[in-house]
């Protein structure tokens, strides 16, 4: 199985495809569906569109699936942000994705993960990760809006839910000064389903790729053609 | 006009837009009624049990059977491949169709296949079968996009194609067209595909 070069898409609650830095600022990439077909025609490897959920306010996420799911691309495509008990029966009716990436439910929501399990497969299931480290390992909760501590229990959980792990280095987002490996430290999953981002150099995808990682998935990097995704392969 | 099974499960959306791609003319179908006589599609992302059930109580599970015994074109995506075989072992251990004789069982260990593998099928090695459109493009070869979590095994059919893993990547049996992968997320390769099938 190859080494996956993914593109991390996020969208606002206008349908704009959106670029973020430092899990902070943000700068509008364009229109949903042009950006999709510029990294369709990239080839990318598989495209994760995110909808950046923070707190408990409606992210609108019902719409915009819906919005998504009415473009034509042939690249994998995993959806995440705002899945929730409400919408997961109506998005999984008529899947035009292949897998979910979850990060709330990953702490307050087993329920969730199960039902989506059962309709969808574990292979469908990503746990989304963006961390910090400070001393130790943060992990963000998004209904929160805080990036906490966590306990060793955690990764029992995650291995039994989710098939991969998406690992954002929250301060690297959005720039090219480098993906913290320091994380490895502290990660307790299987190696060959870890997928990272944020901050991903040409080194540091190389370096993944030696680690026997399952892939990566660069930012905004790889939409305007700064890293070709064929000379990455 | 391509008949897509649509029982309220599956990736019907996906296969429209890769039909859509290629200006192919579709339908969903969800009662017997309703289905022509061209291509049946099967598509995947649902479990095999739910899926079977529903087949079952539209009645479609029969119809397939008995559309494909004469001779008309089934094509099965992922799920829609493996319960073309005889039984599966998902969902506590399910009843298929079993048009393809075989079964299906979750990979070594409940691991997953996630990813992109090679693929490569020449047209000339299946001359004599009369459901593979006679085009100029005679190899469709390049990479193909799996996820899946259970594998098919095969008793015997004309062409099948294994990957390195021992995981059955595709097999033609006369009028069943059976892909593990997902063609209409397999970008470019995906559509030639389409090309030479339909």
């Amino acid at each position: 199985m190859s080494f996956r070069i993914g593109t991390t898409l996020l969208i606002d609650s206008n349908g704009n495809g959106i670029q973020s830095y430092g899990f902070n600022k943000k700068r509008i990439l364009g229109d949903l569906q042009k950006v999709l077909k510029f990294l369709d025609a990239y080839e990318v490897d598989e495209i994760h569109a995110i909808v950046p959920f923070k707190g408990k306010g409606d992210s609108g996420s019902s719409k915009i699936f819906s919005h998504l799911s009415e473009i034509s691309i042939s690249t994998p495509l995993s959806i995440g942000g705002g899945i929730t008990e409400r919408n997961i029966g109506k998005i999984t009716k008529d899947p035009f994705f292949e897998r979910c990436i979850f990060n709330s439910a990953i702490f307050d929501n087993p329920e969730l993960l199960q039902k989506t399990k059962s309709i969808m497969g574990h292979q469908s299931m990503v746990a989304s990760i963006p961390f910090i480290i400070d001393d130790n390992l943060k992990i963000y909760y998004s209904k929160t809006n805080i990036f906490q501590a966590i306990k060793d229990e955690l990764w029992k959980d995650l291995e039994s839910n989710f098939n991969e792990v998406l690992l954002l280095d929250a301060n690297a987002e959005g720039g090219k000064n480098g993906f913290n490996f320091q994380v490895f430290k502290h990660i307790k999953f299987p190696i060959d389903r870890i997928l990272i981002s944020g901050g991903l150099t040409k080194g540091d995808i190389n370096k993944a790729k030696k680690m026997g990682l399952a892939g990566v998935s660069i930012d905004n990097f790889s939409l305007h053609s700064e890293y070709s995704i064929e000379a990455l392969r | 006009m391509v008949n897509i099974i649509d029982v309220g499960l599956g990736n019907v959306r996906s296969i429209e837009h890769w039909l859509d791609r290629s200006n192919l003319f579709y339908k969903r179908v969800s009662e017997v009624t309703s289905i022509t006589e061209d291509v049946i599609i099967i598509p995947g992302v649902a479990s095999a049990g739910e899926y079977m059930y529903r087949l079952k109580k539209t009645g479609l599970d029969k119809e397939i059977i008995e559309r494909s015994s004469w001779g008309q074109k089934i094509i099965g995506i992922c799920l829609g491949f493996q319960i073309l075989t005889d039984y599966s072992e998902e969902d506590g251990g399910t009843k298929c169709l079993g048009i393809l004789k075989g079964s299906t069982k979750y990979i070594d260990e409940h691991k997953t296949h996630n990813g992109w593998d090679a693929f490569h099928l020449d047209a000339r090695k299946l001359s004599e079968n009369l459901h593979v459109k006679k085009k100029r493009k005679k190899i469709v070869s390049g990479r193909v996009y799996f996820n899946h979590e259970l594998r098919v095994e095969l008793e015997c059919t004309s062409h099948v194609s294994q990957l390195d893993n021992g995981i059955t990547s595709f097999a033609i049996q006369d009028n069943i067209f059976g892909f593990q992968f997902h063609p209409e997320k397999s970008q470019k390769t995906g559509q030639e595909l389409l090309e030479l099938i339909i």
